[in-house]
């Protein structure tokens, strides 16, 4: 008989709340850093990882509750450092669905994240154009998306806004997300594309659960019901971070063009070739980003405790 | 101590798959126990059929009846065939037959399983993985459905063009085993286009009227709504059903190639819907059969005289 996937309902207990405050001290124990600023490094993404400096990377199967990364592509490691004068903490791959993971079990970084003291959060992932503008390697600004990871629109899947955690620190209500993504971030990564001159579009992320890449009926639907770039991932991330009050900019990489009237084979490695092809940019965008957040960091921690020797 | 040393070990085993705390929940490890349950399947069928089967064909609703022109060698209650599950849908029988069609080695289920019976796609799509492991090279999978394009009319056959997955699940969820098939398998051709001209040019031949288009697959048990309907018709769908799409993408994760057949049992034009009577849908899936089973004849006579992979 089908599994009970019941793990999304263990998010709405405080034995989540417990892991993730276990997973925060497990952290906090190896590193002091207080960060601003929480990063998804997506599929063929993770050389900003590298960039990142007094980095102190954590494997992810050695923090409780985190589950390992398997897709090819994705380090699997919680980096915590500086990045433009920012305090980061940065995942070097993630959870995708698709490999069997809940959806808390996905968005339990986050959780963690946001437990640190990131306010903020950068996710980027590699997705598949839908709108025929698109062309490979160009970026795209998520600015709202479509839940379909079920093959249907999803009820949000959020901390009940009654518990303590949800009070401490959300500052939207988890029940409605009108501005999921924030605008003035989306705002500052429009204007990088402008500044480093290459080709970034406002877009409509929508999410399927994958493995297998979309048929050209697939594509063609999510043409009809208003998709621009199309990705197995990011939706459960942005949603618990809207839940926990984060300001958040989603940015995708065309890393290749959905063209339902003429059958092309969609690898793998292509995604991760047009990955490396298209960093540039996308570390353009978050040091943008990043610089901004620095230079408007009032209400931020005062501690300095964070600082990395 | 012994209990201990278990524990020890179970811990163990847990910490390859997932965190402890998550573990208890789920069955991540279904797609790496594929591999075994194929073997141990193959092994009780090859001890009563010997033949290399070069077509493996699912038979839908009420098209149970082809299996009639099968010259049984073996046939098997689908109890008797390790993890197989038992199917329960009206109409459909349980039994893997193998023998000869028009003079070519197939073997084929008189019945099949649903989501909608409470089977997880993994279990659901488990035959499709023995049948490539027996040696076949093309599946013919048969379903009745619900007609959207108002050009149909009940009793019609569509050859299936491409497929639209709104099941909100997917087979190939978990950590890949690489000996089946890719990680991330292209779907810009789940159904063979040589394979889907054949049909078409055979039906054309034998005088039957034959529409070729997309399959969307919902997870049902209910029928749709009137508004559903005019969704699914809105992003593409010309036929809607609540099967296939799994086998389908299993057999392209494990490299057979497919050939779909739908017969219309009902038609669903939202602004003149009567209510579905399942006995009616059932009758008509009954008066289609002949001509369904010519198709399915011509096809496996077909696949007898030419190289398929």
């Amino acid at each position: 008989m089908r599994q009970n996937r019941s793990m999304d309902e263990l998010s709405n207990t405080d034995r989540y709340l417990d892991y993730v405050d276990q997973a925060a001290e497990f952290l906090r124990a190896r590193s002091d850093l207080v960060p601003t600023v929480a990063i998804i490094l997506g599929s063929g993404l993770g050389g900003l990882a590298e960039k990142i400096q007094h980095p102190i990377a954590v494997p992810f199967p050695d923090i409780p509750g985190f589950a390992a990364s398997t897709a090819s592509g994705h380090r699997g490691q919680l980096i915590f450092g500086e990045l433009e004068r920012t305090r980061v903490v940065a995942m070097a791959g993630r959870f995708h669905r698709y490999e069997g993971w809940s959806r808390a079990e996905v968005s339990f970084p986050v959780h963690v994240m946001a437990r640190l003291g990131a306010t903020q959060l950068v996710v980027s992932n590699a997705a598949g154009g839908v709108n025929p503008k698109l062309k490979v390697g160009d970026i795209v600004v998520i600015r709202d998306h479509l839940d379909f990871m079920r093959g249907e629109f999803q009820p949000t899947n959020l901390i009940p806004r009654g518990s303590s955690f949800a009070e401490e620190t959300s500052e939207v209500s988890p029940l409605r997300h009108g501005d999921v993504y924030d605008s003035d971030l989306s705002a500052i990564a429009m204007q990088a594309s402008r500044e480093s001159n290459f080709a970034a579009y406002e877009g409509t992320y929508l999410a399927t659960l994958g493995p297998n890449y979309e048929t050209r009926a697939e594509y063609r639907m999510m043409r009809r019901i208003g998709a621009d770039v199309a990705g197995m991932s990011t939706v459960p991330e942005v949603l618990a971070a809207a839940s926990l009050g984060m300001r958040t900019l989603g940015v995708s990489m065309v890393s290749n063009v959905a063209n339902p009237d003429s059958a092309v084979v969609a690898s793998h490695d292509e995604v991760l070739a047009a990955g490396l092809a298209a960093e540039g940019k996308m570390e353009a965008i978050v040091r943008a980003v990043l610089r901004n957040i620095c230079s408007h960091s009032t209400g931020l921690p005062a501690s300095d405790a964070g600082q990395s020797k | 101590m012994v209990a201990d040393d278990a524990r020890a070990r179970y811990d163990t085993d847990l910490r390859l798959t997932r965190p402890f705390i998550f573990c208890l929940l789920f069955d991540d490890t279904a797609m790496l126990d594929l591999f075994d349950k194929i073997e141990d399947a193959c092994k009780k069928i090859r001890s009563e059929f010997s033949k290399t089967p070069k077509v493996g064909i699912i038979l839908g609703t009420g098209l149970g009846g082809l299996a009639e022109q099968i010259e049984v060698e073996a046939s098997f209650e689908y109890g008797d065939i390790p993890h197989f599950p038992t199917s329960t849908a009206t109409s459909h029988r349980g039994r893997l037959v193998c023998g000869q069609l028009a003079g070519v080695p197939v073997v084929a289920m008189e019945g099949r399983f649903h989501q909608y019976e409470g089977y997880p796609l993994k279990q659901i799509t488990l035959p499709v993985r023995v049948f490539k492991a027996l040696g076949a090279e093309l599946l013919v999978v048969s379903n009745a459905c619900g007609g959207l394009n108002p050009y149909f009319s009940n009793g019609d056959i569509m050859v299936i063009e491409d497929q639209i997955n709104l099941m909100g699940d997917n087979p190939l969820i978990g950590v890949n085993d690489d000996r089946l098939g890719p990680r991330f398998p292209d779907m810009c051709e789940p159904y063979d286009q040589q394979w889907i001209d054949r049909a078409m040019e055979l039906a054309r031949r034998e005088s039957i009227p034959i529409h070729k288009g997309v399959f969307v697959a919902v997870t049902g048990p209910n029928l749709e709504t009137r508004a559903e309907y005019r969704f699914l018709r809105m992003i593409g769908a010309d036929v809607v059903g609540m099967s296939t799409v799994p086998e389908t993408i299993v057999a392209v994760h494990c490299g057979l190639k497919v050939v779909g057949l739908s017969v219309i049992t009902d038609m669903c034009l939202p602004d003149a819907l009567k209510p579905a009577d399942v006995n009616e849908i059932i009758a008509t899936a009954n008066a289609a059969a002949p001509k369904l089973e010519t198709l399915v004849r011509g096809i496996v006579s077909e696949a007898g005289q030419v190289r398929i992979a």
